[in-house]
């Protein structure tokens, strides 16, 4: 519906950039305009608004990505059976990354919250109370048994090759609501996570669309954000400075017949110039009350999640926050101390977003979603040399049945959706793959997966490539 | 028809096309985008060109008409009355698929399209004959019909209107570019622009050919001489000049893949490429001394197999194939990377997709690829890359040479390590083998074998070489004869046997190894465990008693069956690493790690080349069945593309010299027209082909065929493969010299320059943007070229240029990527080209901007503003500034001075001449080029 107005904006050139000629083109929006700079100065830089394919219910994204993989039977997941096998082989016991044995119950209490009842563990008080909102899928599953696999999976929609995160794809497809700020944020504090910048990379997509990396544990907004500032000028020198270089540049531009190209950087350095103030306000948590400060909590999850909250304030397309370097809540042992040490790091921040979210009016438009790269066994895993594992006290990876929750963005909340197994080892009823969640997430803002394409090495790519439905029931 | 009116066609028909797409085909879109993934995710693995189970096919509409060996499965129209749906419903006796039932959403598809009457677009339509035959007849008809598929050939150059004046009619009718360009101007009733002007061209000529913008002095001494045999002796001098090559070189490099390192390193492992820069080096030296392309590409695929051999310097060309990401050591994806790289990279031909199936589009099977498979599985990487430069003689060479010598002795003897504690291990749970022969215990889902209760895991490798030994074995063998009679009995019967055995073995004449019949005689066993462990006490006092006075022939004899090198408990050294523990896996890639840092880091080593070689026996690689090692197909021989005839490769070689030849062979209707494409792009900023990338059936088609077709002809038969001759044909071009200003008149007729009626105006690429910011502070040194790539972030590498950055696959700098360097991973013909305000916030503040404003500033430096001005601007952008702007500048200087002193610390330093001369380089005229 949106092909007809669309059209007739395009340049003849971008209409033969749109029939496949010059780079991938999406179904329906506006034009790609880093397709040519011509084209950019006529319709915009990349990384304007564009319109979805059709009527979105989110407009942004909020991924809190519990790197690592967190134990659904102990968070979202109960499953009180495992007591009954304690100590005991499990009749069903599936291949995973290590050696497993015996079931392990989970050392968390689960309780029934909000009108809907909803399970969820001691590990998070704050997330359970908004139990109504969340949509808690029980019946996740993956390919594989580790960390890097899964990661590209769960970001790219591929296991091994190379292929841009959903950020990316997101972004190219509906470009970003606020010019002075990156539209693909990936916040991770202390470094990279497994995969490193892999995880939120636009690969053949152009290099507008990569996620903007921002080391969280930094407090000081000049660190946060690259060129965010002049390493030596104070804002009203550095304006005199920009202002010489305009007026320098408005002489070039008249001797050159108003070239839009020119315009447009001329405009772009001016840009720029809002942007140091924009982007320096919207990653300086220190602005903030210091009671909302305090409902987030000390520490570097709730700055981070203060942070996710401005930038989705501020238009912000696409945000990532990882829970830390590495692979955090992979907890092959000492499930319990481990699982609850970042439970507590994480729990209030997240409940303060919520919170936030739905008193700004926010949470309608933006889907937040949470989880790891898969979960755990419900089986404890053995000791073996070389691991680090020397008592049988955590649980190994697990793909074959994990829990991911969503909220806002137009799911129904204060639901259940899937199962795994008696035991939690496999996800047995309406089981989503990663392919689904992530056709669904597209799908959530006005995308529809099978038209959100790229043509590449001749050939048109998707970020689900053949797979992955629509979970209409996940729909409010 | 002229060039305009094919182009005017070209633009309705794909104006029509997208008319077409918008109002929809959509049983065609419904099939392509809901149906046939469908059919192949869910149908095809069993139901397909390789496996048709039940008789069954369901990759094309014939063929699910036709249906299986039980009848029809369809009828076209009614859903409730096919067999299919009900299967797929589960509805009736059969359920399909077998193990993971549709979707309800995808029953209600099929459903739908069962309804519609089996609409099917593309291959597996009514169209095509079957699969063979299909692929035949897609080649054939490629062939006849894709322009880019035929051998290029000369065109006449059409004679230069009447309608342009005279000059212009003169100027333009002497190059065949110019008059095919000049062809579609006039027949779009335009003109050509008139010549740029002096100090914009030679600033462009500069840039373009060397990727520096010329000194102030060299601009003015064009401006005052800009006749065409100036200017063409300028072209000459330029193109000589080993900038002229690097700036190509990084182009190059573009499409090389090129990187410094592997992608991603697992833990303990080291990411970088120690020389890849070697083969960046070479590809500068090669472009110095202009080699013809087709040697130039030859090298890069084979310079170790031609004929006569290179010198060893040439062998540094085949880090191309090389310096790509290693996939964390996936073979199938390397190759698969090579594959890309030398098809769609040297082709515009992509040839990756048919890994899992023959290509959808293109004429390119899954034979092809696999034929293509086998040349690169045919090749290894040798155990020590050849030297190809020694270091000067002396103390820090001697040093060098030590320390690697010990870091490298320490692999194999890590490797030594595992291998004996491996065999110990294996040796001290002999019994357990043997057990495990006997009385194999349940696998669990990773089918790994059982751990013991001291937590020792078994190792297949030996027990599969145990199995294989005792199945060599009979009954009367002297020392593992009782263990095979004994081991198929049941434990009663075993129990029962073992005392009349016992008595039996004992017996004079029987050839039982003593030592295990004292064993036998004295544990007197009672049950098969039993024996197994009495085995294990002999094998480990065997084992034990070597070399010492209490050995025995007997127990001599126990080792050579059990324990000596290639004997079952022994794992080998070469099988160490197979056998590793996590530790021992981590600390061996860490010592290799010390030996990839130290030939990176220390001074001292000698150049290495990174090559690939031959294996000793090439190989032909089998079909993977929707590209999965685990499913073969046919055994497809070594052989080029059937696009490119097909012809086989040399007997006992990989075929990488015959790939190579083939793709530059004169007649090779791609490879010549890719790069001519490709250079014209890189000199116009669009190419003749606007995907430069993909000269297959839906990549575009050529706004000028036949200045590409003569082109690309001329270039292989008068220009002899030199890329320095394709430059001077184009740089000479009054095409090339028009001015870049938009006269009204283009901007409605042609508003993205697809006819070339002027020039077009372009930002610089990151490495031009950044030299010319060192070379306008005045620190690039020539003398700094080569070796080991640098931080190019770093203010200690302002002397070096952009070419000799180090670059980190996983970790390219925020600000090389916001101003669009090509992604490393995969061949780019052309980069995106973004415009995104990170850039200008680059410019307003990125350190490498501030530094180059300060040099800049001193460079300039003068008593006077005035003076300073002028030299700034000369400095910043070769040329004096204009009167008003030298006044301008000279009035902001002094209102800058008298200003309020600048806040924050550090700006003292940072005065209104630095802020001058930073506001200069902040310039568009800076930053774009005409």
């Amino acid at each position: 519906m949106h092909d007809e107005p669309s059209c007739r904006r395009f340049s003849r050139r971008a209409a033969l950039v749109r029939t496949g000629m010059g780079m991938g083109w999406l179904g329906a929006a506006g034009l790609l305009a880093a397709e040519s700079e011509a084209a950019s100065a006529a319709s915009g830089p990349a990384l304007t608004a564009r319109p979805p394919h059709f009527a979105p219910r989110a407009r942004a994204v909020i991924h809190l990505f519990a790197n690592g993989g967190p134990s659904h039977l102990d968070t979202f997941d109960p499953k009180p059976v495992l007591e009954k096998y304690a100590g005991r082989e499990i009749p069903n016991n599936l291949p995973t990354e290590r050696r497993t044995g015996a079931a392990l119950p989970s050392p968390f209490a689960f309780a029934r919250h909000g009108a809907s009842g909803l399970e969820v563990s001691e590990l998070f008080p704050s997330v359970a109370r908004h139990a109504d909102r969340l949509l808690v899928v029980r019946s996740m599953h993956a390919d594989v048994p580790n960390h890097e696999p899964s990661l590209m999976l769960m970001n790219c929609g591929d296991a091994r090759l190379v292929r841009p995160a959903a950020g990316a794809w997101v972004t190219y497809g509906l470009g970003t609501e606020n010019q002075n700020l990156p539209g693909f944020v990936a916040m991770c504090p202390g470094g990279y996570p497994i995969k490193g910048t892999e995880n939120w990379r636009s690969a053949f997509l152009p290099g507008a669309f990569q996620g903007t990396y921002v080391d969280t544990r930094k407090q000081k907004v000049d660190d946060l954000v690259q060129h965010i500032r002049h390493p030596l000028l104070d804002r009203d020198t550095q304006r005199r400075q920009v202002d010489l270089t305009a007026r320098l540049d408005r002489r070039h531009l008249e001797a050159r017949q108003h070239d839009p190209l020119l315009e447009a950087r001329l405009e772009s350095l001016e840009l720029a110039w809002r942007m140091q103030a924009e982007a320096g306000e919207a990653f300086d948590v220190s602005r903030e009350p210091a009671h909302v400060l305090a409902r987030y909590g000390d520490g570097v999850q709730g700055r981070q999640m203060l942070i996710a909250r401005r930038l989705v304030e501020r238009g912000v397309r696409y945000v990532q926050v990882w829970h830390g370097e590495g692979q955090p809540w992979d907890s092959h042992e000492e499930i319990e101390k481990n699982h609850r040490r970042l439970a507590n790091e994480c729990d209030r921040a997240i409940g303060a977003l919520l919170d936030d979210l739905v008193g700004l009016g926010l949470l309608e438009s933006t889907l937040v979603v949470w989880g790891g790269e898969f979960g755990r066994t419900p089986t404890v895993e053995l000791p073996m040399s070389g691991t680090g594992v020397s008592e049988p006290s955590g649980r190994d990876h697990n793909h074959h049945g994990f829990t991911m929750w969503l909220a806002g963005g137009g799911v129904k909340g204060g639901t259940v959706y899937g199962a795994t197994d008696e035991l939690g080892f496999k996800a047995v009823e309406k089981r989503v793959h990663v392919h689904d969640l992530q056709a669904t997430m597209l799908h959530l803002l006005g995308l529809d997966h099978t038209r959100l394409t790229y043509r590449h090495s001749g050939r048109d790519f998707r970020l689900t490539d053949v797979h992955g439905r629509v979970i209409t029931d996940w729909l409010a | 028809m002229s060039a305009a009116i094919r182009l005017r066609g070209l633009l309705l028909a794909t104006v029509t096309l997208a008319a077409a797409a918008a109002s929809g085909d959509d049983r065609e879109a419904f099939f392509e985008s809901r149906i046939r993934p469908l059919l192949v995710e869910k149908c095809q693995g069993c139901h397909g060109e390789t496996i048709a189970e039940a008789g069954l096919r369901l990759d094309s509409r014939r063929a699910v008409l036709a249906g299986g060996e039980s009848g029809p499965i369809v009828v076209e129209g009614d859903a409730a009355g096919s067999r299919m749906l009900a299967a797929v419903k589960r509805s009736g006796e059969l359920a399909m698929p077998p193990d993971d039932p549709l979707h309800p959403d995808e029953v209600a598809t099929l459903e739908r399209w069962i309804t519609d009457g089996l609409p099917w677009s593309g291959p597996g339509g009514d169209a095509a004959a079957a699969p063979a035959a299909d692929a035949e007849a897609r080649l054939a008809s490629a062939l006849a019909s894709h322009w880019a598929f035929r051998t290029p050939e000369r065109h006449v150059a059409p004679e230069v209107s009447a309608s342009f004046d005279p000059t212009t009619r003169a100027a333009w009718s002497a190059a065949a570019i110019d008059r095919f360009v000049a062809a579609g101007i006039a027949a779009a009733g335009l003109a050509p622009s008139p010549p740029a002007a002096p100090r914009d061209l030679v600033r462009r000529l500069h840039l373009d050919l060397t990727g520096l913008p010329p000194s102030a002095e060299e601009a003015d001494a064009f401006c005052r001489d800009p006749g065409d045999a100036a200017y063409a002796a300028l072209v000459e001098r330029l193109l000589a000049t080993p900038e002229h090559a690097e700036h190509w070189a990084r182009k190059w490099l573009d499409l090389a893949r090129y990187a410094d390192t592997v992608g991603y390193a697992f833990d303990g492992q080291e990411s970088r490429y120690p020389f890849a820069w070697t083969y960046r080096d070479w590809v500068v030296g090669a472009l110095v001394a202009d080699v013809p392309y087709d040697r130039f590409v030859t090298l890069q695929i084979a310079a170790d197999l031609v004929d006569p051999p290179v010198a060893p310097a040439d062998l540094a060309a085949l880090g191309f194939l090389t310096v790509g990401r290693t996939f964390v050591g996936n073979e199938h994806d390397i190759i698969d990377d090579r594959i890309d790289l030398v098809t769609r990279g040297l082709m515009g031909l992509s040839v990756a997709c048919a890994r899992c199936h023959d290509h959808k589009y293109e004429p390119v099977t899954a034979a092809d690829y696999y034929a293509l498979h086998g040349i690169f599985a045919s090749c290894r990487t040798p155990p020590e890359l050849p030297v190809i430069a020694e270091p000067p003689p002396g103390p820090e060479a001697d040093a060098f040479r030590t320390k690697l010598a010990e870091l490298q002795a320490r692999v194999p003897a890590h490797e030594a390590a595992v291998h004996v504690r491996a065999t110990r291990d294996a040796v001290a749970h002999a019994a357990d083998y043997l057990w495990e022969t006997a009385r194999p215990a349940p696998r669990g889902g990773d089918k790994r074998p059982p751990r013991l209760a001291d937590g020792y895991e078994m190792e297949q490798l030996l027990l599969d070489r145990l199995g294989r030994k005792l199945d060599g074995c009979r009954d009367d063998h002297p020392l593992l004869g009782p263990w095979v009679a004994l081991k198929v009995l049941t434990d009663e019967a075993c129990t029962a046997a073992l005392p009349d055995l016992l008595a039996v073995w004992g017996l004079d004449g029987d050839t039982m190894n003593a030592a295990l019949r004292a064993e036998l005689a004295s544990a007197r066993p009672a049950t098969l465990r039993a024996v197994a462990e009495a085995y294990g006490r002999i094998v480990a006092r065997a084992h034990a008693v070597a070399g010492t006075a209490e050995d025995t022939a007997e127990l001599a004899a126990v080792r050579e069956e059990l324990t000596v090198p290639g004997a079952p408990l022994v794992v080998l050294p070469t099988e160490a690493m197979r056998v590793a523990n996590r530790e021992e896996s981590t600390k061996h890639r860490s010592l290799q790690r010390d030996v990839t840092r130290h030939q990176a880091d220390a001074p001292g080593g000698p150049r290495r080349a990174m090559t690939v070689a031959d294996k000793d026996a090439p190989q032909d690689s089998h079909v993977f069945l929707r590209g999965n090692p685990g499913r073969k197909g046919d055994l497809v021989s070594r052989r080029m593309p059937a696009l490119l005839g097909g012809a086989a490769v040399a007997q006992g070689q990989s075929g990488r010299l015959d790939l190579a030849r083939t793709i530059v062979a004169p007649t090779n209707p791609l490879a010549p027209r890719l790069v001519v494409n490709w250079v014209w792009m890189h000199h116009f900023g669009r190419g003749l082909v606007d995907t430069p990338g993909d000269l297959g059936l839906r990549g575009a088609a050529p706004s000028h065929p036949d200045l590409l077709d003569d082109l690309a002809r001329r270039f292989v038969d008068e220009g002899r493969f030199s890329l320095r001759w394709l430059h001077r044909e184009i740089v000479m071009s009054r095409t090339w010299r028009q001015s870049a200003a938009i006269r009204s008149e283009l901007a409605a007729a042609d508003p993205d320059n697809l006819l070339y009626a002027r020039a077009s105006r372009r930002r610089l690429d990151w490495e031009a943007w950044r030299d010319g910011l060192l070379a306008a502070a005045g620190t690039l040194d020539p003398r700094r070229r080569g070796g080991p790539g640098v931080d190019p972030l770093a203010l200690d590498s302002l002397a070096v240029r952009s070419l000799y950055a180090r670059l980190d696959r996983q970790d390219v700098p925020g600000i090389m990527r916001v101003f669009d360097i090509a992604n490393p991973d995969t061949a780019v013909h052309v980069r995106s080209r973004t415009s995104v305000p990170q850039q200008s916030l680059a410019v307003l503040n990125a350190p490498l901007v501030v530094e180059a404003a300060r040099r800049l500033a001193e460079r300039a430096a003068a008593a006077d503003d005035e003076t300073f001005v002028v030299q700034a601007w000369r400095a910043a952008l070769a040329r004096d500034p204009a009167a008003e702007e030298r006044s301008a500048a000279v009035e902001w200087l002094t209102a800058e001075a008298a200003a309020a002193p600048a806040a924050s610390a550090g700006a003292a330093d940072f005065g209104p001449r630095q802020r001058l001369a930073q506001a200069l380089l902040a310039t568009a005229e800076f930053q774009f080029v005409d």
